[in-house]
């Protein structure tokens, strides 16, 4: 086995990993409250906004990450379309879908949207700022937040989920 | 930059912290590790070794105001596979310090930027590709509702160094007109990139200096949009059997074109793209590097990307270059076009039945440039809208179908034409036709079974593939999968069979990947960029985290 691997090599690099998170985990702790850092963004018109004006009702929001080719990102967003009408009736909540196509399919956005008749806004991160920005790596990424406060942060999606959201929606209305 | 400054910048961003405590402060940050052990592998350096690639990105966000940004990056023992060779050990990979007003912003270090669609600049980070091309300099921008102004200059991150080139540029965007109550609005950007960088030992009959510009208009009512695009490159020399041309020395130029039409229910999208000798390095001999090394532009195949693992075999990737290897062939660029429709059957109609169906269409079509090429005198005389041999075409319907609150489907044909001899410089031409049926069945308890059916027919190169693949979700964070893909009829090569298993469990914005099987070789492409990755076997595993 010790011919397979060479255990030195990992055994070094568990080494590493373990000084970044002795490193850094403690910083995780530190602070609890984070917010959606306040980025210009385009609009669905060419023109630009800025995250803390999209925020800025006192309402929850969903806030999807996305893209045209992400085939679970669109079978969330398509669920959330389902249920968004009757939901909205029960509650305050507003979907902000941040489309992160780049300069090869964002020209899909505007028509997908319509074709698909979602009722939410759509915002365009072509370069990726807002993504990089709040660290994400992996779509579809949903974010839970109150005005620019993020609640809770959901990496994937299974089918079915969008009631899961819904759900956490609700635990925090409590709160 | 292996030195200890970036040692100092993560002591500022530990002190900086306990100075100012205000709410609006925050750490934040993401942790991802890819590694993989090569039980087999078609390359010699990684059969029956390990690899993998790590990325810890820390911010540190102050009041709102500033945001510090570290990023260390570790290939441990090596890089996976077919990742750059530059890419060692353990190393701060990009740090940035950005002051942010609503409008004003300023950023010194690592720089990601974007002009107009990315033609003229795109710096961006795409770890699946191995791709971070982010200057290191200095940007400033203004941006509010009707105008953008971006300004910046630095180096280019070259894997864990930086370029010999200068790049320094700006971008500028004015709404010129708008009226809201008709929702019609008119945008005008104007952007310069200069590359300055001598080349050695040589007087080449260039500059030093490459200039390029982009100019472009947007128009945008409440259901049209038109936008349109030019770029000019200044003369540069041509690489030609991987040298810098000291006689071959041409400008470049594209030009994009995209009109689009929707209202609820449906939409339309049809974008022209020319490219004649487009591609852009800050290190003019990296041109064509396969890990898109000092790569300046963004130039990616506008066709559908596909997701799945039949469709994406014989992946178009554009062809933006003075391509000389061979009087067979030649090549200065492409021409096409891609056409998009969207259509949502409503629901309780004949076709939309009591869910509503979903359908989209996809059709494109590449070819090079129409002209005369002459090999002897490294020449090439264009006719502007001539549509040359034909790279690549497809056509593809998707229809997206919900029969019950619990079961729905995906249907999926693709049509398809690549011309192995032009796009890879190889030989042959394959036409293909693909199906894929995808499947998801929702159960009790937030179960969930998705399995999906696939066949690739082809008479060309390694005949017909069929595909199949079952995912099972316990519940919304634990979930396990199996595929496979079978090229059935290959007689040379045994039947090659794809067989993977994994299991992957998420919470919150983490997830955890295992998985085990036998990858495919071959052109691998995400976001319209390709590179060849070696067939290989083994145990893979894949962690992210955001926090």
């Amino acid at each position: 086995m010790a011919k397979l691997i060479n255990l030195n090599q990992i055994l070094n690099m568990s080494k590493k990993l373990l000084i970044y998170l002795i490193l850094f985990v403690p910083l995780l702790l530190l602070n609890a409250q984070k917010n959606i850092p306040n980025i210009p963004i385009e609009t669905f018109r060419g023109t630009y906004t800025t995250m803390s004006k999209e925020l800025n009702e006192d309402s929850f929001y969903i806030i999807s990450f996305w893209a045209t080719w992400c085939v679970p990102c669109i079978n969330e967003l398509d669920a959330i379309n389902e249920v968004y009408d009757d939901l909205s009736k029960e509650m305050d909540f507003k979907v902000l879908a941040i489309s992160t196509d780049d300069a090869r399919t964002k020209r899909r956005v505007k028509p997908l949207v319509n074709g698909k008749a979602w009722k939410f806004d759509v915002l365009l991160d072509e370069n990726h700022d807002l993504k990089r920005a709040l660290n994400i790596s992996g779509l579809p990424h949903t974010i839970i937040a109150r005005k620019n406060q993020i609640l809770h942060r959901r990496v994937g999606y299974a089918p079915g989920e969008e009631l899961g959201l819904l759900d956490k929606l609700k635990e925090y209305e409590i709160k | 930059m292996k030195s200890n400054k970036p040692f100092l910048f993560l002591i500022f961003l530990f002190v900086l912290p306990k100075i100012y405590s205000q709410s609006d402060s925050f750490f934040y940050g993401s942790f991802e590790t890819n590694g993989v052990y090569y039980q087999e592998s078609e390359s010699l350096a990684y059969d029956k070794k390990f690899a993998s690639n790590s990325y810890l990105n820390l911010k540190y966000n102050l009041n709102n105001k500033f945001v510090f940004d570290l990023q260390t990056e570790s290939y441990n023992p090596q890089p996976l596979q077919n990742y750059s060779d530059l890419l060692e050990d353990t190393f701060v990979s990009t740090f940035s310090i950005n002051f942010n007003t609503n409008n004003f912003n300023i950023t010194t270090g690592t720089i990601y930027e974007q002009f107009g669609s990315g033609v003229l600049l795109r710096t961006w980070e795409d770890r699946q590709l191995g791709i971070n091309n982010s200057l290191l300099g200095i940007r400033t921008s203004y941006k509010k509702q009707n105008l953008s102004l971006v300004l910046l200059g630095g180096y280019q991150k070259k894997s864990n160094t930086i370029s010999e080139g200068k790049v320094f540029g700006f971008d500028s965007e004015f709404t010129v007109y708008e009226n809201n109550n008709t929702f019609n609005n008119l945008v005008v950007g104007l952007s310069y990139l200069g590359r300055l960088e001598a080349p050695h030992y040589v007087s080449y009959p260039f500059n030093d200096l490459t200039n390029s510009f982009s100019g472009r208009l947007d128009y945008n009512s409440d259901s049209f949009y038109s936008n349109y695009e030019y770029v000019y490159k200044s003369e540069d020399g041509i690489i030609k059997d991987e040298v810098l041309s000291e006689t071959f020395v041409r400008s470049g130029n594209a030009h994009i074109l995209n009109l689009g039409y929707f209202k609820s229910g449906i939409g339309l999208d049809f974008t022209f793209r020319r490219l004649e000798n487009m591609g852009f390095y800050s290190e003019r001999v990296e041109f064509g590097n396969p890990y898109f090394e000092t790569t300046l532009n963004y130039l990616p195949a506008l066709t559908k990307q596909h997701d799945y693992l039949l469709t994406n075999i014989n992946v178009y990737q554009s062809q933006p270059n003075v391509s000389f290897q061979d009087p067979s062939i030649m090549k200065a660029g492409e021409i096409g076009f891609q056409f998009d429709a969207y259509y949502n059957f409503k629901k309780e109609t004949l076709l939309g039945g009591k869910y509503g169906t979903k359908i989209s269409l996809n059709i494109s079509k590449w070819n090079n440039l129409k002209g005369s090429y002459d090999y002897q005198n490294e020449n090439y005389d264009l006719d502007f809208l001539g549509f040359g041999v034909k790279y690549f075409s497809e056509q593809s319907l998707e229809i997206r179908k919900k029969w019950s609150e619990n079961f729905s489907n995906i249907i999926l044909f693709v049509n398809r034409y690549y011309n192995k001899k032009y796009v890879e410089d190889s030989f042959g031409e394959i036409d293909s036709k693909i199906i894929v049926f995808d499947n998801t069945l929702k159960l009790k308890n937030k179960k969930s079974l998705r399995f999906e059916l696939q066949h690739l027919f082809t008479e060309d190169d390694k005949k017909n593939w069929f595909g199949y693949g079952l995912e099972y979700n316990f519940n919304f964070n634990f979930n396990a999968y199996f595929n496979s893909i079978v090229n059935y009829e290959n007689e040379i090569a045994g039947k090659p069979t794809y067989s993977n298993f994994g299991v992957s469990y998420s919470k919150n914005a983490n997830k955890l990947i295992l998985s085990y099987g036998k990858q495919r070789g071959g052109l691998m492409c995400f976001g319209g960029v390709c590179r060849y990755v070696p067939e290989y076997k083994g145990l893979s595993f894949s962690i992210i985290s955001s926090f």
